[in-house]
Protein backbone atom coordinates (compact mmCIF):
# COMPACT_ATOMS: atom_id res chain seq x y z
CA UNK A 1 0.00 0.00 0.00
CA UNK A 2 0.98 3.72 -0.44
CA UNK A 3 0.70 6.69 1.60
CA UNK A 4 -1.32 8.93 -1.39
CA UNK A 5 -3.97 10.98 -0.94
CA UNK A 6 -5.42 13.73 1.76
CA UNK A 7 -2.79 13.60 4.41
CA UNK A 8 -4.76 12.05 7.65
CA UNK A 9 -5.72 14.44 11.09
CA UNK A 10 -3.30 12.39 12.83
CA UNK A 11 -0.82 9.94 12.45
CA UNK A 12 0.58 7.31 14.98
CA UNK A 13 3.49 5.57 15.13
CA UNK A 14 3.67 2.46 16.73
CA UNK A 15 7.05 0.19 16.51
CA UNK A 16 6.79 -3.57 17.84
CA UNK A 17 2.82 -3.45 17.06
CA UNK A 18 2.09 -7.31 15.50
CA UNK A 19 1.41 -8.25 18.89
CA UNK A 20 0.91 -7.56 22.25
CA UNK A 21 0.66 -3.95 23.91
CA UNK A 22 1.85 -2.72 20.24
CA UNK A 23 -1.13 -4.17 18.17
CA UNK A 24 -3.47 -3.60 21.32
CA UNK A 25 -2.69 0.55 21.24
CA UNK A 26 -2.13 0.26 17.19
CA UNK A 27 -6.21 -0.87 16.99
CA UNK A 28 -7.49 1.58 19.82
CA UNK A 29 -6.02 4.41 17.99
CA UNK A 30 -6.87 3.36 14.84
CA UNK A 31 -10.31 3.36 16.29
CA UNK A 32 -10.24 6.78 16.94
CA UNK A 33 -9.28 8.00 14.23
CA UNK A 34 -5.32 7.86 13.98
CA UNK A 35 -3.68 6.56 10.69
CA UNK A 36 -1.11 4.19 11.28
CA UNK A 37 2.33 3.66 10.73
CA UNK A 38 3.25 -0.08 12.55
CA UNK A 39 6.20 -1.53 12.33
CA UNK A 40 7.69 -4.85 13.34
CA UNK A 41 10.01 -7.88 12.38
CA UNK A 42 7.68 -10.61 11.30
CA UNK A 43 6.45 -9.36 7.94
CA UNK A 44 3.88 -12.40 7.94
CA UNK A 45 2.39 -11.15 11.69
CA UNK A 46 2.77 -8.17 10.99
CA UNK A 47 0.49 -8.18 7.67
CA UNK A 48 -1.92 -9.73 10.09
CA UNK A 49 -2.56 -6.99 12.49
CA UNK A 50 -2.79 -4.45 9.27
CA UNK A 51 -5.44 -6.59 8.36
CA UNK A 52 -7.36 -6.28 11.96
CA UNK A 53 -6.80 -2.48 11.97
CA UNK A 54 -8.26 -1.96 8.49
CA UNK A 55 -11.41 -4.08 9.31
CA UNK A 56 -12.02 -0.35 11.70
CA UNK A 57 -11.53 1.83 8.48
CA UNK A 58 -8.31 3.00 9.32
CA UNK A 59 -5.12 3.64 7.13
CA UNK A 60 -2.36 1.88 8.06
CA UNK A 61 0.94 1.02 6.97
CA UNK A 62 3.33 -1.38 7.31
CA UNK A 63 7.00 -1.15 7.76
CA UNK A 64 8.35 -4.57 8.70
CA UNK A 65 12.04 -4.77 9.86
CA UNK A 66 13.80 -4.40 12.77
CA UNK A 67 14.43 -1.04 14.67
CA UNK A 68 17.72 -1.45 15.29
CA UNK A 69 18.54 -1.55 11.04
CA UNK A 70 18.91 1.81 9.85
CA UNK A 71 16.83 0.64 6.52
CA UNK A 72 13.82 0.10 8.49
CA UNK A 73 14.51 3.22 10.64
CA UNK A 74 14.77 5.49 7.17
CA UNK A 75 11.64 3.63 6.20
CA UNK A 76 9.61 4.40 8.55
CA UNK A 77 10.80 8.20 8.00
CA UNK A 78 10.28 7.87 4.78
CA UNK A 79 6.25 6.76 5.13
CA UNK A 80 6.08 9.31 7.81
CA UNK A 81 6.75 12.36 5.35
CA UNK A 82 4.47 11.19 2.58
CA UNK A 83 1.86 11.10 5.67
CA UNK A 84 3.10 15.33 6.56
CA UNK A 85 3.12 14.54 10.18
CA UNK A 86 3.66 12.47 13.72
CA UNK A 87 1.15 13.43 16.27
CA UNK A 88 2.60 10.33 18.24
CA UNK A 89 5.51 7.70 18.21
CA UNK A 90 5.26 4.69 20.44
CA UNK A 91 8.79 3.24 20.99
CA UNK A 92 7.48 0.24 21.85
CA UNK A 93 9.62 -2.47 20.20
CA UNK A 94 11.70 -3.97 23.07
CA UNK A 95 14.33 -7.26 23.74
CA UNK A 96 14.48 -8.71 27.16
CA UNK A 97 17.49 -10.70 26.11
CA UNK A 98 18.13 -14.73 25.80
CA UNK A 99 15.56 -16.79 27.01
CA UNK A 100 15.13 -17.96 29.57
CA UNK A 101 16.68 -14.51 30.97
CA UNK A 102 20.30 -15.31 32.27
CA UNK A 103 21.66 -13.42 35.64
CA UNK A 104 24.36 -10.92 35.02
CA UNK A 105 27.39 -13.10 35.90
CA UNK A 106 26.40 -15.03 32.66
CA UNK A 107 24.85 -12.32 30.57
CA UNK A 108 27.20 -12.24 27.46
CA UNK A 109 28.56 -8.76 26.31
CA UNK A 110 26.97 -9.67 22.56
CA UNK A 111 23.74 -10.51 23.99
CA UNK A 112 23.62 -7.32 26.61
CA UNK A 113 24.74 -5.11 22.93
CA UNK A 114 21.73 -6.71 21.83
CA UNK A 115 19.19 -5.39 24.04
CA UNK A 116 21.05 -1.62 24.21
CA UNK A 117 20.37 -1.45 20.52
CA UNK A 118 17.25 -2.07 20.52
CA UNK A 119 16.10 -0.88 23.93
CA UNK A 120 17.69 2.55 23.44
CA UNK A 121 19.77 3.25 20.38
CA UNK A 122 16.71 2.58 18.05
CA UNK A 123 13.83 4.45 19.84
CA UNK A 124 16.33 7.59 19.85
CA UNK A 125 17.56 6.79 16.31
CA UNK A 126 13.87 6.68 15.25
CA UNK A 127 12.73 10.08 17.47
CA UNK A 128 16.10 11.95 16.04
CA UNK A 129 14.58 10.85 12.48
CA UNK A 130 10.83 11.87 13.26
CA UNK A 131 11.26 15.07 15.55
CA UNK A 132 11.16 17.12 12.62
CA UNK A 133 7.38 15.91 11.69
CA UNK A 134 6.78 15.51 15.92
CA UNK A 135 7.80 19.29 16.01
CA UNK A 136 5.04 20.50 12.91
CA UNK A 137 2.13 18.38 14.72
CA UNK A 138 3.07 19.23 18.18
CA UNK A 139 3.47 15.54 18.64
CA UNK A 140 4.10 12.90 21.54
CA UNK A 141 7.22 10.77 22.10
CA UNK A 142 5.92 7.37 24.44
CA UNK A 143 9.12 5.33 25.36
CA UNK A 144 7.62 2.11 27.07
CA UNK A 145 9.65 1.11 30.16
CA UNK A 146 9.57 -1.56 32.43
CA UNK A 147 9.38 -1.75 36.69
CA UNK A 148 12.92 -3.70 35.73
CA UNK A 149 14.29 0.03 35.41
CA UNK A 150 14.04 0.45 38.85
CA UNK A 151 13.44 -3.38 40.56
CA UNK A 152 16.76 -5.27 40.48
CA UNK A 153 15.09 -8.41 39.75
CA UNK A 154 17.59 -11.35 39.18
CA UNK A 155 17.80 -11.81 35.76
CA UNK A 156 16.11 -8.76 33.96
CA UNK A 157 19.48 -6.84 34.88
CA UNK A 158 20.53 -6.43 31.27
CA UNK A 159 16.83 -5.51 30.29
CA UNK A 160 16.23 -3.44 33.59
CA UNK A 161 19.22 -1.63 32.72
CA UNK A 162 18.23 -0.26 29.11
CA UNK A 163 15.04 0.80 30.26
CA UNK A 164 16.53 2.59 32.91
CA UNK A 165 18.90 4.18 30.00
CA UNK A 166 15.46 4.53 28.25
CA UNK A 167 13.77 6.15 30.93
CA UNK A 168 16.63 8.38 31.17
CA UNK A 169 16.55 9.53 27.57
CA UNK A 170 13.07 10.29 27.78
CA UNK A 171 13.98 13.04 31.02
CA UNK A 172 16.32 14.38 28.79
CA UNK A 173 14.56 14.74 25.83
CA UNK A 174 11.49 16.32 27.52
CA UNK A 175 13.90 19.13 28.93
CA UNK A 176 15.74 19.46 25.41
CA UNK A 177 12.28 20.11 24.02
CA UNK A 178 11.14 22.24 26.34
CA UNK A 179 8.90 24.72 24.68
CA UNK A 180 9.55 23.17 21.33
CA UNK A 181 5.54 21.41 21.31
CA UNK A 182 6.83 18.11 21.48
CA UNK A 183 6.98 15.93 24.96
CA UNK A 184 8.48 12.75 25.87
CA UNK A 185 6.99 10.70 28.61
CA UNK A 186 8.21 7.06 30.04
CA UNK A 187 5.76 4.53 30.64
CA UNK A 188 6.17 1.19 32.91
CA UNK A 189 2.75 -0.47 31.24
CA UNK A 190 2.81 -3.50 34.13
CA UNK A 191 2.97 -6.80 34.05
CA UNK A 192 0.83 -8.75 31.06
CA UNK A 193 0.34 -11.67 29.05
CA UNK A 194 2.34 -10.94 26.55
CA UNK A 195 4.80 -13.02 23.88
CA UNK A 196 7.44 -10.96 25.62
CA UNK A 197 6.87 -12.05 29.06
CA UNK A 198 6.25 -15.46 28.05
CA UNK A 199 9.56 -15.62 26.93
CA UNK A 200 10.85 -13.96 30.15
CA UNK A 201 9.11 -16.86 31.76
CA UNK A 202 9.07 -20.19 29.35
CA UNK A 203 7.24 -22.91 30.59
CA UNK A 204 5.67 -21.25 33.31
CA UNK A 205 1.96 -20.22 33.99
CA UNK A 206 1.37 -16.09 32.91
CA UNK A 207 -2.11 -16.81 32.83
CA UNK A 208 -2.95 -14.75 35.68
CA UNK A 209 -1.17 -11.54 33.99
CA UNK A 210 -4.03 -9.32 32.28
CA UNK A 211 -3.69 -8.64 28.44
CA UNK A 212 -2.47 -5.46 26.97
CA UNK A 213 -5.89 -4.05 27.15
CA UNK A 214 -6.09 -3.68 30.66
CA UNK A 215 -3.71 -0.48 29.93
CA UNK A 216 -6.16 0.92 27.11
CA UNK A 217 -7.75 3.67 29.86
CA UNK A 218 -4.54 5.05 30.69
CA UNK A 219 -3.40 5.54 26.87
CA UNK A 220 -6.84 7.28 26.77
CA UNK A 221 -5.87 9.74 29.54
CA UNK A 222 -2.26 10.31 28.81
CA UNK A 223 -2.93 10.84 25.35
CA UNK A 224 -5.64 13.85 25.76
CA UNK A 225 -3.76 15.55 28.29
CA UNK A 226 -1.73 18.50 27.43
CA UNK A 227 1.45 17.78 26.23
CA UNK A 228 3.22 20.26 28.42
CA UNK A 229 1.57 19.23 31.26
CA UNK A 230 2.85 15.30 31.13
CA UNK A 231 6.21 15.77 29.44
CA UNK A 232 9.27 14.49 31.21
CA UNK A 233 7.44 12.42 33.37
CA UNK A 234 7.58 8.65 33.97
CA UNK A 235 3.72 6.70 34.72
CA UNK A 236 2.70 3.65 35.32
CA UNK A 237 0.25 2.70 33.48
CA UNK A 238 -1.58 0.00 35.81
CA UNK A 239 -0.89 2.45 38.87
CA UNK A 240 -4.24 3.39 40.86
CA UNK A 241 -3.59 6.96 40.15
CA UNK A 242 -2.83 8.89 37.46
CA UNK A 243 -1.27 11.85 38.24
CA UNK A 244 -0.05 15.61 37.13
CA UNK A 245 2.26 16.86 39.02
CA UNK A 246 2.02 20.46 39.66
CA UNK A 247 5.06 22.73 38.51
CA UNK B 1 -15.69 -15.93 54.70
CA UNK B 2 -13.67 -12.55 53.87
CA UNK B 3 -14.63 -8.82 54.71
CA UNK B 4 -15.86 -8.35 51.06
CA UNK B 5 -18.14 -10.92 52.18
CA UNK B 6 -19.37 -10.33 54.97
CA UNK B 7 -19.77 -6.41 53.16
CA UNK B 8 -22.47 -8.22 50.99
CA UNK B 9 -24.71 -8.93 53.51
CA UNK B 10 -24.48 -5.34 55.48
CA UNK B 11 -28.64 -4.78 56.14
CA UNK B 12 -30.45 -2.21 53.73
CA UNK B 13 -33.24 -0.52 54.64
CA UNK B 14 -36.15 1.26 52.31
CA UNK B 15 -34.93 3.43 48.99
CA UNK B 16 -36.14 6.99 48.28
CA UNK B 17 -37.37 7.38 45.02
CA UNK B 18 -37.77 10.60 44.91
CA UNK B 19 -36.53 14.23 46.52
CA UNK B 20 -37.51 14.59 50.39
CA UNK B 21 -38.66 18.35 49.27
CA UNK B 22 -41.49 16.23 47.51
CA UNK B 23 -42.02 14.17 50.18
CA UNK B 24 -42.86 17.34 52.52
CA UNK B 25 -39.60 17.24 53.46
CA UNK B 26 -37.02 19.98 53.29
CA UNK B 27 -33.60 19.23 51.92
CA UNK B 28 -31.94 19.30 55.05
CA UNK B 29 -34.69 18.02 57.02
CA UNK B 30 -34.01 14.20 56.11
CA UNK B 31 -32.96 12.27 59.05
CA UNK B 32 -29.37 12.18 60.42
CA UNK B 33 -27.85 8.96 61.90
CA UNK B 34 -25.05 10.25 64.02
CA UNK B 35 -22.90 7.42 64.75
CA UNK B 36 -20.19 7.81 67.67
CA UNK B 37 -18.46 7.35 71.10
CA UNK B 38 -19.99 3.57 70.24
CA UNK B 39 -23.65 4.44 69.84
CA UNK B 40 -26.07 5.58 67.40
CA UNK B 41 -28.33 8.75 68.13
CA UNK B 42 -31.23 10.46 66.01
CA UNK B 43 -31.19 13.85 64.85
CA UNK B 44 -32.34 16.09 61.86
CA UNK B 45 -29.49 17.08 59.30
CA UNK B 46 -30.42 20.78 60.20
CA UNK B 47 -28.75 19.63 63.57
CA UNK B 48 -25.41 19.23 62.22
CA UNK B 49 -23.93 22.67 62.93
CA UNK B 50 -24.60 21.55 67.03
CA UNK B 51 -22.80 18.57 66.27
CA UNK B 52 -19.41 19.67 64.81
CA UNK B 53 -17.22 22.35 66.93
CA UNK B 54 -15.42 25.60 66.37
CA UNK B 55 -12.60 24.49 64.16
CA UNK B 56 -13.71 21.85 62.53
CA UNK B 57 -13.37 22.04 58.46
CA UNK B 58 -15.77 20.30 56.45
CA UNK B 59 -14.23 19.25 52.76
CA UNK B 60 -17.03 19.52 50.49
CA UNK B 61 -16.77 18.31 46.38
CA UNK B 62 -17.27 21.00 44.05
CA UNK B 63 -18.42 18.80 40.91
CA UNK B 64 -22.13 19.92 39.67
CA UNK B 65 -23.75 17.38 37.94
CA UNK B 66 -24.24 16.96 34.44
CA UNK B 67 -27.55 15.65 32.28
CA UNK B 68 -25.66 12.80 31.24
CA UNK B 69 -27.59 10.16 30.25
CA UNK B 70 -28.68 10.61 26.06
CA UNK B 71 -30.86 8.87 23.78
CA UNK B 72 -29.23 6.37 21.69
CA UNK B 73 -29.43 4.71 18.06
CA UNK B 74 -27.75 2.42 16.06
CA UNK B 75 -28.20 -0.68 13.82
CA UNK B 76 -29.50 -2.17 17.38
CA UNK B 77 -32.47 0.47 17.34
CA UNK B 78 -32.80 3.07 20.22
CA UNK B 79 -31.41 2.55 23.66
CA UNK B 80 -29.57 5.25 25.96
CA UNK B 81 -25.81 5.89 26.62
CA UNK B 82 -24.60 7.36 29.70
CA UNK B 83 -22.03 9.39 30.00
CA UNK B 84 -19.66 8.67 32.52
CA UNK B 85 -16.40 10.34 31.96
CA UNK B 86 -14.78 12.93 29.43
CA UNK B 87 -11.12 11.63 29.12
CA UNK B 88 -11.13 14.38 26.28
CA UNK B 89 -13.14 16.70 24.26
CA UNK B 90 -14.03 13.65 21.53
CA UNK B 91 -13.33 10.83 23.62
CA UNK B 92 -15.26 9.34 26.29
CA UNK B 93 -16.79 6.31 28.47
CA UNK B 94 -20.14 5.67 28.62
CA UNK B 95 -22.37 2.86 29.68
CA UNK B 96 -25.06 1.76 26.68
CA UNK B 97 -28.13 0.49 28.41
CA UNK B 98 -31.56 -0.34 27.25
CA UNK B 99 -33.33 2.26 29.31
CA UNK B 100 -33.24 4.21 32.89
CA UNK B 101 -34.01 0.77 34.58
CA UNK B 102 -32.53 -1.94 32.19
CA UNK B 103 -29.15 -2.23 32.19
CA UNK B 104 -26.76 -3.26 29.13
CA UNK B 105 -24.58 -4.48 28.19
CA UNK B 106 -25.42 -4.50 24.35
CA UNK B 107 -23.66 -6.45 21.80
CA UNK B 108 -22.05 -4.04 20.30
CA UNK B 109 -18.42 -4.63 19.00
CA UNK B 110 -15.98 -2.42 19.06
CA UNK B 111 -15.75 -0.36 15.51
CA UNK B 112 -19.51 0.17 15.46
CA UNK B 113 -21.17 3.46 14.56
CA UNK B 114 -23.50 5.29 16.92
CA UNK B 115 -25.53 8.11 17.06
CA UNK B 116 -25.23 9.57 20.89
CA UNK B 117 -28.08 12.38 20.70
CA UNK B 118 -27.27 13.49 17.19
CA UNK B 119 -23.71 13.52 17.30
CA UNK B 120 -22.02 10.51 15.38
CA UNK B 121 -19.86 7.90 17.42
CA UNK B 122 -17.36 4.89 16.93
CA UNK B 123 -17.37 2.37 19.96
CA UNK B 124 -13.70 1.87 20.04
CA UNK B 125 -13.11 -0.70 23.00
CA UNK B 126 -14.65 -1.81 25.70
CA UNK B 127 -13.70 -1.44 29.04
CA UNK B 128 -11.22 -3.74 30.21
CA UNK B 129 -12.90 -5.80 32.71
CA UNK B 130 -15.70 -3.98 33.00
CA UNK B 131 -18.17 -5.12 30.43
CA UNK B 132 -20.98 -2.48 30.41
CA UNK B 133 -18.58 0.32 30.03
CA UNK B 134 -17.16 1.13 26.16
CA UNK B 135 -15.09 4.26 25.15
CA UNK B 136 -16.54 6.42 22.86
CA UNK B 137 -15.22 8.73 20.19
CA UNK B 138 -17.70 11.69 19.20
CA UNK B 139 -17.22 13.50 16.16
CA UNK B 140 -19.28 16.54 17.64
CA UNK B 141 -19.43 18.40 21.08
CA UNK B 142 -20.70 15.41 23.56
CA UNK B 143 -21.16 18.56 26.32
CA UNK B 144 -23.26 20.12 24.47
CA UNK B 145 -25.52 17.63 23.23
CA UNK B 146 -25.78 16.97 26.78
CA UNK B 147 -27.31 20.42 27.20
CA UNK B 148 -29.57 19.83 24.51
CA UNK B 149 -30.81 16.18 24.83
CA UNK B 150 -29.50 15.20 28.05
CA UNK B 151 -31.37 14.21 31.27
CA UNK B 152 -29.71 13.24 35.04
CA UNK B 153 -28.94 9.50 35.18
CA UNK B 154 -31.51 7.43 37.12
CA UNK B 155 -32.17 3.93 37.80
CA UNK B 156 -35.25 1.84 38.11
CA UNK B 157 -36.27 2.62 41.66
CA UNK B 158 -36.64 6.55 41.14
CA UNK B 159 -40.39 7.28 40.82
CA UNK B 160 -40.26 9.55 37.97
CA UNK B 161 -37.90 12.28 35.89
CA UNK B 162 -36.58 15.29 38.23
CA UNK B 163 -34.84 18.06 36.82
CA UNK B 164 -31.05 18.61 37.17
CA UNK B 165 -31.68 21.19 39.74
CA UNK B 166 -32.61 18.34 41.84
CA UNK B 167 -29.17 16.43 41.47
CA UNK B 168 -26.82 19.86 42.14
CA UNK B 169 -25.72 20.30 45.91
CA UNK B 170 -25.34 23.81 47.14
CA UNK B 171 -21.13 23.70 46.50
CA UNK B 172 -21.75 22.39 42.89
CA UNK B 173 -19.36 24.42 41.00
CA UNK B 174 -17.66 22.64 38.05
CA UNK B 175 -19.49 20.60 36.18
CA UNK B 176 -18.32 16.93 35.19
CA UNK B 177 -20.16 14.39 37.74
CA UNK B 178 -22.50 11.84 35.86
CA UNK B 179 -23.78 11.24 39.04
CA UNK B 180 -24.64 13.49 41.71
CA UNK B 181 -21.65 13.58 44.60
CA UNK B 182 -25.20 13.02 46.63
CA UNK B 183 -23.64 13.42 50.22
CA UNK B 184 -23.97 16.90 50.15
CA UNK B 185 -27.44 16.96 49.43
CA UNK B 186 -28.80 18.07 52.64
CA UNK B 187 -26.96 21.37 52.76
CA UNK B 188 -28.63 24.28 51.65
CA UNK B 189 -27.02 27.74 51.95
CA UNK B 190 -28.73 28.57 55.50
CA UNK B 191 -27.18 25.67 57.11
CA UNK B 192 -23.78 26.92 55.74
CA UNK B 193 -24.13 30.01 57.47
CA UNK B 194 -25.16 28.63 60.55
CA UNK B 195 -22.13 26.04 59.77
CA UNK B 196 -19.65 29.20 59.30
CA UNK B 197 -21.11 30.89 62.14
CA UNK B 198 -20.56 28.37 64.93
CA UNK B 199 -16.56 28.99 63.52
CA UNK B 200 -16.75 25.62 61.07
CA UNK B 201 -15.00 26.32 58.27
CA UNK B 202 -14.76 24.70 54.39
CA UNK B 203 -12.86 23.73 51.93
CA UNK B 204 -13.15 22.39 48.27
CA UNK B 205 -12.15 19.51 46.38
CA UNK B 206 -12.69 18.12 43.02
CA UNK B 207 -14.10 14.72 42.07
CA UNK B 208 -16.04 14.29 38.74
CA UNK B 209 -18.20 11.14 39.55
CA UNK B 210 -19.09 8.51 37.13
CA UNK B 211 -21.64 6.24 36.81
CA UNK B 212 -22.21 4.01 39.92
CA UNK B 213 -24.74 1.47 38.24
CA UNK B 214 -21.73 -1.37 37.98
CA UNK B 215 -21.73 -1.83 41.93
CA UNK B 216 -24.93 -3.67 41.34
CA UNK B 217 -24.71 -7.66 41.37
CA UNK B 218 -22.43 -8.01 38.60
CA UNK B 219 -19.59 -9.03 40.37
CA UNK B 220 -18.21 -11.19 43.18
CA UNK B 221 -17.75 -9.88 46.33
CA UNK B 222 -14.01 -8.61 46.72
CA UNK B 223 -13.94 -8.37 43.16
CA UNK B 224 -15.49 -4.81 42.70
CA UNK B 225 -14.35 -2.49 40.13
CA UNK B 226 -13.25 0.70 40.42
CA UNK B 227 -12.72 2.88 37.38
CA UNK B 228 -10.79 5.94 37.00
CA UNK B 229 -12.33 9.53 37.82
CA UNK B 230 -10.96 12.70 37.48
CA UNK B 231 -9.65 14.70 40.90
CA UNK B 232 -7.99 17.69 41.84
CA UNK B 233 -6.99 18.80 45.47
CA UNK B 234 -5.75 21.73 45.88
CA UNK B 235 -2.67 23.98 47.88
CA UNK B 236 -5.44 26.05 49.54
CA UNK B 237 -7.42 23.02 50.01
CA UNK B 238 -4.15 21.02 51.90
CA UNK B 239 -2.99 24.06 53.62
CA UNK B 240 -6.46 24.29 55.35
CA UNK B 241 -6.32 20.35 56.63
CA UNK B 242 -2.79 20.69 57.90
CA UNK B 243 -3.50 23.80 59.69
CA UNK B 244 -6.87 22.47 61.20
CA UNK B 245 -4.94 19.36 62.55
CA UNK B 246 -2.37 20.77 63.88
CA UNK B 247 -4.90 23.30 65.94
CA UNK B 248 -6.78 20.27 67.10
CA UNK B 249 -10.32 20.60 64.90
CA UNK B 250 -11.31 17.32 63.35
CA UNK B 251 -11.45 17.23 58.97
CA UNK B 252 -14.97 16.01 57.98
CA UNK B 253 -15.34 14.63 54.39
CA UNK B 254 -18.74 15.16 53.08
CA UNK B 255 -18.92 12.81 50.77
CA UNK B 256 -17.02 9.20 49.71
CA UNK B 257 -15.44 11.23 46.90
CA UNK B 258 -13.58 13.49 49.23
CA UNK B 259 -12.59 10.42 50.72
CA UNK B 260 -11.20 9.13 47.79
CA UNK B 261 -10.11 12.63 46.23
CA UNK B 262 -8.10 13.16 49.75
CA UNK B 263 -6.89 9.41 49.87
CA UNK B 264 -5.46 9.93 46.39
CA UNK B 265 -3.56 13.19 47.33
CA UNK B 266 -2.18 11.11 50.16
CA UNK B 267 1.37 9.47 49.74
CA UNK B 268 4.01 7.91 51.86
CA UNK B 269 4.98 12.11 53.07
CA UNK B 270 1.41 12.55 53.79
CA UNK B 271 -1.09 15.29 51.57
CA UNK B 272 -0.18 17.26 49.20
CA UNK B 273 -1.51 18.68 46.08
CA UNK B 274 -2.64 16.57 43.60
CA UNK B 275 -4.40 16.29 40.15
CA UNK B 276 -5.38 13.41 37.38
CA UNK B 277 -7.41 10.65 37.34
CA UNK B 278 -7.99 8.13 40.40
CA UNK B 279 -8.91 4.44 40.66
CA UNK B 280 -8.37 4.53 44.66
CA UNK B 281 -10.29 1.03 45.95
CA UNK B 282 -11.00 1.67 49.41
CA UNK B 283 -11.62 -0.95 51.44
CA UNK B 284 -10.55 -2.45 55.68
CA UNK B 285 -7.17 -4.18 53.76
CA UNK B 286 -6.17 -0.18 53.32
CA UNK B 287 -7.01 2.38 56.26
CA UNK B 288 -8.03 5.53 55.77
CA UNK B 289 -6.08 7.94 57.48
CA UNK B 290 -6.95 11.51 55.85
CA UNK B 291 -10.29 12.27 57.71
CA UNK B 292 -11.77 12.24 61.47
CA UNK B 293 -14.95 12.01 60.33
CA UNK B 294 -17.66 11.60 57.21
CA UNK B 295 -20.98 12.65 56.28
CA UNK B 296 -22.36 10.34 53.82
CA UNK B 297 -25.97 8.34 52.75
CA UNK B 298 -26.68 5.01 53.05
CA UNK B 299 -25.22 2.51 50.76
CA UNK B 300 -26.08 -0.28 49.19
CA UNK B 301 -25.15 -3.86 50.41
CA UNK B 302 -21.79 -5.13 47.81
CA UNK B 303 -21.13 -1.37 46.54
CA UNK B 304 -17.43 0.42 46.52
CA UNK B 305 -18.94 2.98 49.42
CA UNK B 306 -19.43 0.56 51.82
CA UNK B 307 -15.92 -1.19 51.84
CA UNK B 308 -14.49 2.41 52.06
CA UNK B 309 -16.96 2.85 55.26
CA UNK B 310 -15.60 -0.15 56.63
CA UNK B 311 -12.44 1.09 55.95
CA UNK B 312 -13.01 3.86 58.12
CA UNK B 313 -14.65 2.66 60.96
CA UNK B 314 -14.55 -0.76 61.22
CA UNK B 315 -16.68 -3.64 59.66
CA UNK B 316 -18.39 -4.22 63.39
CA UNK B 317 -19.20 -0.58 63.66
CA UNK B 318 -20.49 -0.02 60.58
CA UNK B 319 -23.01 -3.26 61.48
CA UNK B 320 -24.13 -1.98 64.45
CA UNK B 321 -25.00 1.37 62.88
CA UNK B 322 -26.44 -0.16 59.63
CA UNK B 323 -28.63 -2.24 62.05
CA UNK B 324 -29.95 0.30 64.05
CA UNK B 325 -30.68 2.62 59.86
CA UNK B 326 -32.71 -0.22 59.07
CA UNK B 327 -33.99 -0.97 61.87
CA UNK B 328 -35.53 2.51 61.76
CA UNK B 329 -36.78 3.15 58.73
CA UNK B 330 -33.71 5.71 57.19
CA UNK B 331 -33.74 6.04 53.82
CA UNK B 332 -31.12 4.83 51.49
CA UNK B 333 -30.43 5.84 47.80
CA UNK B 334 -29.30 9.88 46.83
CA UNK B 335 -32.56 11.61 48.26
CA UNK B 336 -32.17 9.35 50.98
CA UNK B 337 -31.45 10.06 55.05
CA UNK B 338 -27.89 10.78 56.00
CA UNK B 339 -25.21 9.68 58.00
CA UNK B 340 -22.77 11.16 60.09
CA UNK B 341 -19.66 8.89 61.07
CA UNK B 342 -17.02 10.51 64.01
CA UNK B 343 -15.42 7.60 65.21
CA UNK B 344 -13.00 8.35 68.19
CA UNK B 345 -9.86 7.44 67.61
CA UNK B 346 -6.54 8.20 69.45
CA UNK B 347 -4.41 10.86 67.81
Amino acid sequence: MTATGRSPARVAVVTGASRGLGAAVAQFLARQGYALIVNARDPTRLSETVAEIERSGASVFAVPGDVTDARTQSALEHVAHQLGRVDLLFNNASEPGPSPLPRLSELRSEDFEHIFRVNVLAPLAITQRLLPLLRTAGGRVVNISSDAALGGYPGWGGYGASKAALDLLSLTLANELKGSGISVVSVDPGDMRTSMHQAAFPGEDISDRPLPEITLPFWAWLLNRDPGEVSGHRFRAQSDRWEISES
Amino acid sequence: MNGAGRLSEMPMGPGADRPPETRGVARDGVRLLVSADGEERAHRFSDLPSLLRAGDLLVVNESATVPASLPAHSALGNFRVNLSTAYGSDLWVGEPRWGFGQPGPLPLDAGTPLDVGDVPCTLVAGFPGIPRLVFLRARGDLRTEMRRVGVPIRYGYAAAEFPLEEYQTVFARVPGSAEMPSAARPFTTRIVHRLRERGIAFAPIVLHAGVSSLETRDFPPGALPVFPEPFEVSASTVDAILRTRSQGGRVVAVGTTVVRALESATDECGLRPARGFTRIYLSPQRPIRSIDGLITGFHEAQSTHLALLAAFVGEERLRQAYEVAARDGYLWHEFGDSHLLLPSRAR
